[in-house]
């Protein structure tokens, strides 16, 4: 009887952990993802007393402008939802890929999953441009231009509202033929993803 | 010789006068106009300022906090800061606080007015005034018609707060356009990470 009861509790106890009291959506409460290989569950902290700090937690940024919520007129922003709707319809189906333009150093530290690291700085460099251009499955034509009809599409993002590193990169990519609609621009970026606490992943 | 010790001299007084956290470069603040005051909005100056009141907080219970879509409704434009700061400047319409009093109470963004979310959902003659107030009129049919309402930019917590949403999508039930509707999704999350200027709204009324 005693058994009984223990194990019943235990269920209890294991099935309360299953659900989220801090959700994303109300139909999402979380998703999977892969990074570098591994399911990685996104989801929130859930702890309600938790605050953010630290770097992110920072709020005097000078010389950082505030970067407008449209960076080209093609190019569609997104907001946390459409993120995680990029990951498990694109990002999960090798169809798009999350890209973190932030320094390989802090990209080590800690990123959003299943995002790969392509340093702003990169974006100078011809030879590693030919070499993504050609990962993402856009091919140089004989002409000049550039087929992406079978390349990935791309959401971008960087430390967040005050960097411009997204979108001095897309331009980057549209002034190369990259088409506009397969380009997403997440604004919020690091920051934000921080301080809505959602799940990080290290990248040693 | 002298003359650089000069030159230096003067620009670095002028740096001691300035904002060296400008919203953009170029752009140190931006004063907006309300209840016949001039309100100055610029960014945090001190360094190593950091968020830490309530608004650092990255989980709340759901329900009723969730995360918010970036859209609110096709049609509906989702406005970032400096959209922000050019509609309040330019007196572009009306700049609503979409959240409840005790939450507008404590602290809000310049020249906004308080206009809570739960007013728009029942039929009331306080719904009935503030329609009034934004334009709308009666129609023949008994309806609403917004035809010369004003364009009107709502806001509240953030990113994890549907107050602001709800309202909207209550007023485009009620058959307010879409087009004269701007939602401001980072809302006070967004603003103080930016460590924009914040205001304790006085009591009104």
């Amino acid at each position: 009887m005693k058994i009984i009861a223990f194990i019943l509790m235990l269920a209890v106890v294991a099935s309360a952990g299953k659900y989220d009291k801090v959700k994303i959506t109300p139909d999402m409460p979380y998703i999977y993802v892969y990074h570098k290989g591994k399911a990685v569950k996104v989801h929130r902290i859930q702890n309600t007393k938790h605050k953010l700090s630290g770097e992110y937690a920072k709020i005097y940024r000078p010389g950082k402008d505030i970067q407008p919520i449209k960076t080209h007129k093609d190019i569609q922003t997104i907001g946390e939802v459409e993120v995680l709707q990029f990951m498990s319809k694109k990002g999960n189906k090798k169809k798009g890929l999350l890209v973190d333009l932030r320094p390989k150093k802090v990209y080590k530290k800690e990123s959003i999953p299943s995002a790969v690291n392509i340093p702003y700085e990169t974006k100078d460099n011809k030879v590693k441009i030919k070499k993504i251009l050609k990962i993402l499955g856009a091919k140089r034509k004989s002409d000049g231009s550039l087929d992406t009809s079978r390349a990935l599409d791309i959401a971008f993002y960087c430390d967040g509202l005050w960097s411009e590193k997204s979108p001095e990169f897309i331009k980057t990519f549209l002034d190369l033929g990259y088409p506009a609609e397969k380009i997403l621009y997440y604004r919020g970026g690091m920051q934000m993803w921080k301080i809505l606490g959602f799940t990080t992943v290290t990248n040693k | 010789m002298r003359l650089s010790y000069l030159a230096t001299l003067a620009l670095s007084t002028l740096i001691a006068n300035a904002n060296i956290a400008e919203i953009v470069e170029g752009m140190p603040y931006v004063e907006v106009e309300a209840d016949g005051k001039t309100y100055k909005i610029e960014r945090v100056q001190k360094e190593d300022s950091y968020l830490t009141n309530t608004f650092a907080l990255t989980s709340r219970p759901s329900p009723p906090f969730f995360i918010e879509p970036f859209t609110v409704s096709d049609g509906v434009e989702t406005y970032g800061e400096l959209e922000v700061l050019d509609f309040i400047s330019k007196k572009k319409g009306l700049f609503i606080d979409a959240r409840l009093a005790n939450w507008f109470a404590k602290s809000a963004i310049p020249s906004a007015v308080n206009i809570p979310f739960k007013l728009f959902l029942s039929e009331t003659p306080e719904r009935e005034k503030v329609l009034k107030d934004l334009g709308g009129e009666y129609a023949k049919s008994g309806d609403w018609d917004f035809t010369h309402a004003k364009t009107i930019l709502l806001y509240c917590n953030g990113a994890w707060c549907g107050q602001s949403p709800t309202a909207i999508n209550a007023l485009i039930d009620l058959g307010y356009p879409k087009s004269k509707m701007k939602y401001y999704r980072g809302g006070m999350q967004s603003w103080q990470l930016l460590g924009l200027t914040t205001i304790i709204p006085k009591e009104t009324k």
